[in-house]
Formats: structure tokens, C-alpha cells, sequence
């Protein structure tokens, strides 16, 4: 055999390997060429919600209906020593770039660099905050971090710690990036405000975040978040606000102020002058961006006092608004607000969904916004025009002292609402006709009207509240929604039975009173109930639900997946999610009756792949036939059909996500609760049952 | 005296076998037998109101961010487990930022009060405040 051609054959299989690796193995940053950036597309997570349209969508398909139900646990994250005491709240999303694997975890919300393979620890970082730390309102691991890259081998991880604090580390070591800020790291307090332009004090003034920061190109975007509302005694507090920062050496570019300042457009909705005393309407949910638009869209929480606006009246811009800022200078492009004068705590929650649709055989660029109240509300996201009407419709008025509620509100026409937002008289419990008749007798005694505007009540003795539905944990929270990109269609769980009896007590109206507000406008770190506050309400069980054995007063289903075609606006399916509760299986009053599958009360979030829709249960059950636990499910994009389900130790807490290395495709969920304390958890196929045909 | 050492013998093991026996009749408590009393619960009420209501709503109903401590979630939670599980992540988890910070006492009263929202009776005997001894009591969410 001539010796150039024994040469030639290894030569040949070296140029093979070398085309199959460049053509399948996730792209390598810091070579030569063009730079490359990390996408879904190369098997990578590299933002929150996958990319920064908030689609939550991967095109892998290794794992699919054929194979779920074989999915293993590959590995696990175990947060029990990321922080000094353990985490049973683990909300985190984790990212994935080029095999290695980022993530928060534990009540120092530590950030770890794992091997994506095997979750082999390669890096831990954490900041101990002190007395800051304690005070914030935003505590434990949050929702995960995010990812800048120059595309040329320059690699860092951005995230904000419990205290309010950008940081910006090396991917690669770990370490703060010296040139970035003041060591690494930037003072998110230094510039939040309070009344009208006083200095929020670095260590008790009340502002975080368990967001990730939104970065798109070479800008890193800022949201802000407050303690959660059911809390406020007080109308003072910080301001809420957006800021962006140079990603290379932390740099403000940008300030966008979500209460406008005198004369800027939108301060006239704050009458009596109350722009200056009041706080929140902050953004404390993911935020999304159109790059070729140069648009950045901002979901906007209530002001202070969530259910009494009495201090503040007006429309309250840009409160419970979609907002479209400049990417390059934060200024207001347009914005919508989804409800007036706020007061159900309806703030707009999850990324902000950019979708590309047709609509009337007309290609549509749309910004679509998931809502608490059940609706989509889908906008053009160049001009903020309402895709299909929205008209403004009389709602119920309220009779609490000193408020004055918007006299309308927007009604989007389509698409159909992906989960119930008031209760009507066919969804009340009928499992029996005595439950029913229970329930009926039980609502007479609350202010129980068909529309999500019921405004809140003073107990009086015969009234105890009014009935709203979804204004606090129900529809969609957080964890936000997901979209197919190619076919233009939503999808999202949503908690479809979340009804409050909505009450100001006497004792706490006394607060509340403008009266009373006036006489103190002071922040509650100024207070002398600092770290000592009281909370107003009923002690005892709720009448609402009186007789009713512990059972929701709506009926089933509890939650839902539901998937929305945006093309026509019409509702593809909606299945009930999780398996029934213990609580409803096993609950005497029901014995010997046939109940359905009814679904879950709670609030999850899902991952979309080229074929299904996958979400964990949010409660903990131990049906017949398996341990106690909870199922990550998996739905069929087209039908809604469960296709797959593997078990897991605690329900879901932080949305899963997927991703690829070296040809194994993982699905990777933050599960915790109760008395379990928090963990991530990686499930792959088995290696021989691993489609070589599929491999990327 | 080898005989009468042997009725002694007998007698004792009769004795020791009666008290296992009884040991082994007396079921594990549940919260459904009364452990609490409506004081520690009243007590427990103002202390939730103090350290729990703002993030966890009126009487457990929940708030935007922290979960009910009523309702099908929190009971299947705690279904099976014991009360000592439920004072446990109390006392080492709650409330953030002041984890630990409460003593045994006013945990058990605040626990009091959540078994109190959950519906479970009171009883003569206030709930203890040393979680080895709350392991014994078993948290059922429906009466046996």
C-alpha cells in the first residue's frame, strides 16, 4: 500500500470530523471571522425565556411524544448549601452556552457554573449583603441571571443580587469583571428616588428584583420591583424605573421613569399632585425587545396600595401599562394601558411575547402581553395599535370613601381569554346540588358581579368583600408564557380558579384614608413600625368558603394549558393541567362520586420544543399508583393532548427549559416546596435511546 | 427461691409486655384530636399578623408572591408529614430576612393559629414548642 494514501485516509476522516463538528457541535466564540453569538437554534438557552421575544421556544425534538415517558433524571442541583439556610422557593430558569450551564440557587442567590453534561460545579459566586440583604423585598435565589457576549471569546454572566445590585462576572472564572461599574459591580440604589426627588438610602430603601436583566446587543436593561403589594400601609415609596447600561463597562445610557415627572407626558393622570408621593409601578417581571425595531417592551406593575387608590387619583400612568421604549435612549415610543386606576392588582405580568403573524392575509408584527386577568391583550408592536378592537366599557363603581374608580375599561375583543377572570354563576362548585346550593348561599353575602372590575369593599356586617377573580396569584404570573414562532401560535398555563373575597377593613381603611396618608408621607424605612408591620384582615376561615369541605368555591378545571392561534385569535385547546388534588380526590363530601381530572390551582411556567408544550405540576399529590410527587407533563403542540408525563420529588417552582450538548438533548426544571427543599433537576433520554438521526 | 424468683421473672416480663401493648394501642395524635387551645391560637393570630399577613395574606389566604397556607396546595404539602415538619420550616425558613429570630414559643402559637385556619379543632393542651416533640403529632388532612 503506496504510503500517501495511508495518509490520505486519515486525512479524509480528519476533514469529515472537522465538518461534522463545525456542523453539529454548539459554535465556539473567539475564533477568527465574523462573530458568533449563542442562539436556540445551536441547542443553547441563552436568555431567560430562551431569546429576547420571550418565546420560551426550542426547535429541538430529540425528546418527543414517542419517548417522554423514558426521560431520566441525568442530574441534579441541590441548593441546600448555596446559602446560609435552605431554599424551598427556587424560581430559577438556568442558561446554557456552549456546554456549560449557569444558574442562581439559594437564599444568597449564589450564581454556579456547571458542567451541562454531568452538573459538575466548575464555579460558585456569592455577595454577602448583610442588614441589606435582610431588608430587601425581593429575597431568595430569584429567577435566574443573563448572558453578554462580544462574539469574539469575551464572556460574562449579569445579574442582580438581593440587595439591588448589577453584577457582571467572567463566564469563564467566575470573577467580577473589573472593568464593568466599580469592580464589577454597580449600586442599582444610587438613583432611585422616593417623593419627589430624595435619595433612596443605600441599605433600607425598599427596591430590588427577582428578574434577570434584558440584554440585547450591547445593552443590559434594568427593571425595579418593590415589596408585593397586599403589604402597603403607606402611598410613600421608591419610584419605580428602567435602566439600561453599557454591558462592556456598565455605563448608564438610559433612564425611563415609569411615574412621569411634570411636565412629561402622562403626569396629568396623577391628580391632586400625587405622581410626588407615590411609589411602586415598578417592572418586576421579564421584559422582551424587538432588535431590528430597536424596541424595548416593559410589562408595568400597580402604584402603592394595590385595592385603594384613594390617594391617588387619576388613570396613573404608566401604571398596569404595556410600554414600548427607544432601545437607544429609553424614551417613549407608545404605550397602552390595560387597566385604569388601578386597584385589583392586575399588574402586567411575564415577558412581553414578539410575534411575527398574519393576520387577514396580512403579515403582522405584534407585541402580545399575557395578563392575571385571563386576557392576551395583542398589540402592532411598532404603534401600539390594538390588532383586534379593544373597546372601553362602563365597569362597577366603587363605594369605599375617596376612591374614584375609572368609570371604563379595556374589553379586548379577541382572542377568547385563556383562563376564567370573574366568576359566573355556571362556574360556581356543582359537584352536588347541596355543595351548589352552599356556595350560592355563601356569595350573597359578598359584592359578586360578572366582570374582572369588582372594586374592593369595607365589610359592613352583611357584605364581606367582593368577589374578584385571578387579581392576585391567578391567569398568568411570572413565570410568564411561551410561543411557536413558526406557527405563530401561544401557549401558556394559566391558574383558572383563583377567586379572593377583595376586603378593606375598617381598621385598615383607617390607614388608608387620604385623611390619614397626608398627616404621613413618610417611606416605611422611616417608619417606627420598620421590620414590625402589621397586616389587616379577617382571622378566621373565610365565609366564603363556609361548608364547602375545604373545596374551591369555583369549579374545575383549577389550571390550564391553553393554546391561542394568533393567525386567527381563536383559542386552539384548552386541558385541564395537573392531576387532581389530594385535597378534591380524597375530600369526604365527594365520596363515591366520579371526579374528573381537574387540573391544579397555582401558577407555572412552560417550555415550547418543535413538538410539545412542557410543564411540571405546581402541587404535590399521591394518587393511586405512585409515589407522592409531582409530574412534569408534556402536551401535544396540536392538540393539547397529554403525551408524556415523568415524576418529580416537589412540584415545579421555576420554569424548565431545554437545551442540547453533544448530541443529548436535556430538559432541566427547578422543583421545591414545602418540606423539600429546593433543587434543579436535569432529565435526558437514556443514551441508547438517544435518535442518532436527530443529532445536531 | 429459685421457684419464687421465677414467678418475680414472669410477672415482670407480664408487666413489660402489658406496657408495650398498651404503647402500641395508643395511636400517634393527629391535629385533628385537639393540640392546640383557642388561647395559643388567639395569640398566635397577633404574632401572624405581625410576621406572616403581609406576605402571606389575611388569616393564610396568600399574597402575590408568598403561597397560601390554607387551600389544596398547603394541605397536600403537609398530608402524611407532621406538624413538627410544618414548625420546622416555620422556625428555620420564616420570616426572610429574620429566619431563627422567633423563639420556640411564639412559633408554636403561630403554628397554633395555622392549624386554627386550616380547620382543625382546638383542645385543653397548648401545642408544644420543641419540634421533636411536634414530629409525634401527624398532620392528616382529613379526619381519619
Amino acid at each position: 500500500m503506496p504510503r500517501t494514501r495511508i495518509r490520505f485516509v486519515p486525512a479524509l476522516l480528519l476533514l469529515i470530523t472537522a465538518v461534522a463538528l463545525l456542523q453539529f457541535a454548539p459554535r465556539v466564540s473567539g475564533q477568527a471571522g465574523a462573530p458568533v453569538f449563542p442562539s436556540t437554534s445551536t441547542g443553547e438557552w441563552p436568555h431567560y425565556s430562551g431569546d429576547i421575544k420571550g418565546s420560551r421556544y426550542s426547535p429541538l425534538d430529540q425528546i418527543d411524544a414517542t419517548n417522554f415517558n423514558k426521560l431520566e433524571v441525568a442530574w441534579r442541583l441541590k441548593t441546600d448549601n448555596l446559602g446560609p439556610r435552605l431554599e424551598y422557593k427556587l424560581e430559577g430558569t438556568p442558561l446554557m452556552v456552549k456546554g456549560v450551564l449557569y444558574a442562581v440557587g439559594g437564599t444568597r442567590r449564589s450564581v454556579v457554573a456547571v458542567d451541562a453534561k454531568t452538573g459538575e460545579l466548575k464555579w460558585i459566586y456569592g455577595l454577602d449583603e448583610g442588614r441589606r440583604a435582610e431588608v430587601s423585598p425581593r429575597k431568595l435565589s430569584g429567577r435566574g441571571l443573563s448572558y453578554w457576549t462580544d462574539g469574539r471569546g469575551d464572556e460574562r454572566i449579569v445579574f442582580v443580587t438581593i440587595g439591588y445590585r448589577l453584577v457582571e462576572l467572567d463566564a469563564r472564572t467566575g470573577h467580577p469583571v473589573p472593568s464593568f461599574g466599580k469592580n464589577g459591580i454597580i449600586d442599582l440604589k444610587e438613583g432611585v428616588v422616593y417623593m419627589k426627588d430624595k435619595p433612596l438610602p443605600l441599605e433600607t430603601g425598599e427596591i430590588g428584583t427577582h428578574s434577570t436583566p434584558l440584554v440585547v446587543n450591547d445593552t443590559i436593561i434594568v427593571q425595579s420591583a418593590m415589596a408585593e403589594g397586599l403589604r402597603y400601609e403607606y402611598s410613600v415609596n421608591a419610584k419605580g424605573l428602567v435602566r439600561a447600561f453599557d454591558a462592556k463597562t456598565g455605563k448608564q445610557l438610559w433612564r425611563f421613569n415609569t411615574i412621569p415627572y411634570p411636565g412629561e407626558p402622562g403626569n396629568e393622570t396623577w391628580e391632586n399632585e400625587s405622581w410626588e408621593w407615590t411609589g411602586n409601578v415598578g417592572v418586576w417581571t421579564e421584559m422582551s425587545a424587538d432588535r431590528e425595531a430597536g424596541l424595548v417592551y416593559l410589562p408595568v406593575e400597580s402604584p402603592t396600595i394595590d385595592i385603594y387608590g384613594g390617594n391617588r387619583p387619576g388613570n396613573n400612568l404608566y401604571a398596569e401599562s404595556l410600554v414600548a421604549v427607544d432601545l437607544k435612549t429609553g424614551k417613549k415610543r407608545w404605550h397602552f394601558q390595560l387597566v385604569h386606576h388601578p386597584i385589583w392588582d392586575y399588574d402586567a405580568v411575564g415577558a412581553p411575547l414578539i410575534i411575527d403573524a398574519t393576520i387577514d392575509g396580512k403579515p403582522r408584527k405584534l407585541v402580545a402581553q399575557a395578563s392575571k386577568q385571563g386576557w392576551l391583550y395583542v398589540f402592532d408592536r411598532l404603534t401600539g395599535e390594538p390588532i383586534w378592537p379593544m373597546p372601553e366599557r362602563p365597569v362597577p363603581q366603587s363605594n369605599v370613601p375617596g376612591e374614584k374608580t375609572s368609570p371604563t375599561q379595556p374589553f379586548p375583543s379577541k382572542p377568547p381569554a385563556y383562563s376564567r377572570n370573574y366568576l359566573a354563576p355556571e362556574d360556581v362548585i356543582d359537584f352536588t346540588p347541596a355543595l351548589r346550593t352552599q356556595a350560592l348561599e355563601n356569595l350573597k353575602k359578598y359584592r359578586w358581579e360578572q366582570t374582572p372590575f369588582v372594586p374592593a369593599v369595607i365589610p359592613d356586617g352583611k357584605i364581606f368583600g367582593a368577589i374578584n377573580v385571578a387579581n392576585t396569584m391567578g391567569g398568568v404570573n411570572w413565570p410568564g408564557s411561551g410561543f411557536d414562532p413558526e406557527t405563530s401560535t401561544f401557549y401558556t398555563q394559566a391558574y383558572n380558579s383563583q377567586v379572593s373575597a377583595t376586603a378593606i377593613s375598617p381598621e385598615y381603611f383607617k390607614v388608608l384614608d387620604p385623611a390619614s396618608q397626608a398627616k404621613h408621607r413618610i417611606p416605611i424605612w422611616e417608619s417606627q413600625h420598620f421590620g414590625k408591620e402589621e397586616s389587616f384582615g379577617p382571622r378566621g376561615p373565610s365565609p366564603l368558603t363556609e361548608g364547602l369541605g375545604g373545596l374551591p368555591i369555583m369549579k374545575p378545571p383549577y389550571g390550564v394549558v391553553s393554546a391561542i392561534d394568533l393567525n386567527q385569535g381563536v383559542l386552539r385547546f384548552q386541558v385541564p393541567h395537573g392531576d387532581t388534588p389530594d385535597a378534591v380526590r380524597n375530600n369526604p363530601m365527594l365520596k363515591g362520586l366520579d371526579i374528573p381530572k381537574t387540573g391544579q390551582q397555582g401558577i407555572v411556567g412552560i417550555v415550547v420544543t418543535k413538538t410539545l408544550v412542557i410543564v411540571g405540576d405546581p402541587m404535590l399529590t399521591a394518587p393511586p399508583g405512585r409515589p407522592r410527587g409531582a409530574m412534569l407533563r408534556a402536551y401535544d403542540k396540536q392538540t393539547g393532548a397529554e403525551v408524556g408525563a415523568v415524576w418529580m420529588p416537589a412540584p415545579q417552582s421555576g420554569n424548565p427549559m431545554t437545551y442540547m450538548v453533544d448530541g443529548r438533548q436535556f430538559i432541566i426544571v427547578a422543583v421545591g416546596g414545602g418540606t423539600y427543599s429546593s433543587e434543579y433537576i436535569a432529565f435526558a433520554l437514556p443514551q441508547g435511546e438517544i435518535k442518532r438521526t436527530t443529532d445536531r | 427461691m429459685r421457684r419464687r424468683h421465677f414467678v418475680t421473672c414472669c410477672i415482670a416480663l407480664c408487666g413489660a409486655a402489658a406496657l408495650v401493648a398498651s404503647l402500641r394501642a395508643q395511636p400517634a395524635p393527629t391535629v385533628w384530636d385537639g393540640v392546640y387551645t383557642e388561647d395559643q391560637a388567639t395569640r398566635g393570630a397577633a404574632l401572624y399578623d405581625k410576621e406572616c399577613g403581609q406576605c402571606h395574606g389575611p388569616a393564610g389566604a396568600g399574597g402575590g408572591m408568598a403561597t397560601p397556607l390554607v387551600g389544596a396546595a398547603f394541605s397536600a404539602n403537609y398530608d402524611g408529614q407532621t406538624v413538627g415538619d410544618l414548625f420546622e420550616r416555620n422556625r428555620t425558613t420564616m420570616p426572610p430576612g429574620k429566619e431563627g429570630q422567633m423563639g420556640g414559643q411564639e412559633n408554636a402559637d403561630i403554628t397554633a393559629y395555622i392549624l386554627k385556619v386550616n380547620g382543625f379543632p382546638a383542645g385543653e393542651a397548648e401545642l408544644p414548642s420543641q419540634s421533636m416533640a411536634l414530629k409525634g403529632i401527624q398532620y392528616l388532612a382529613f379526619k381519619p
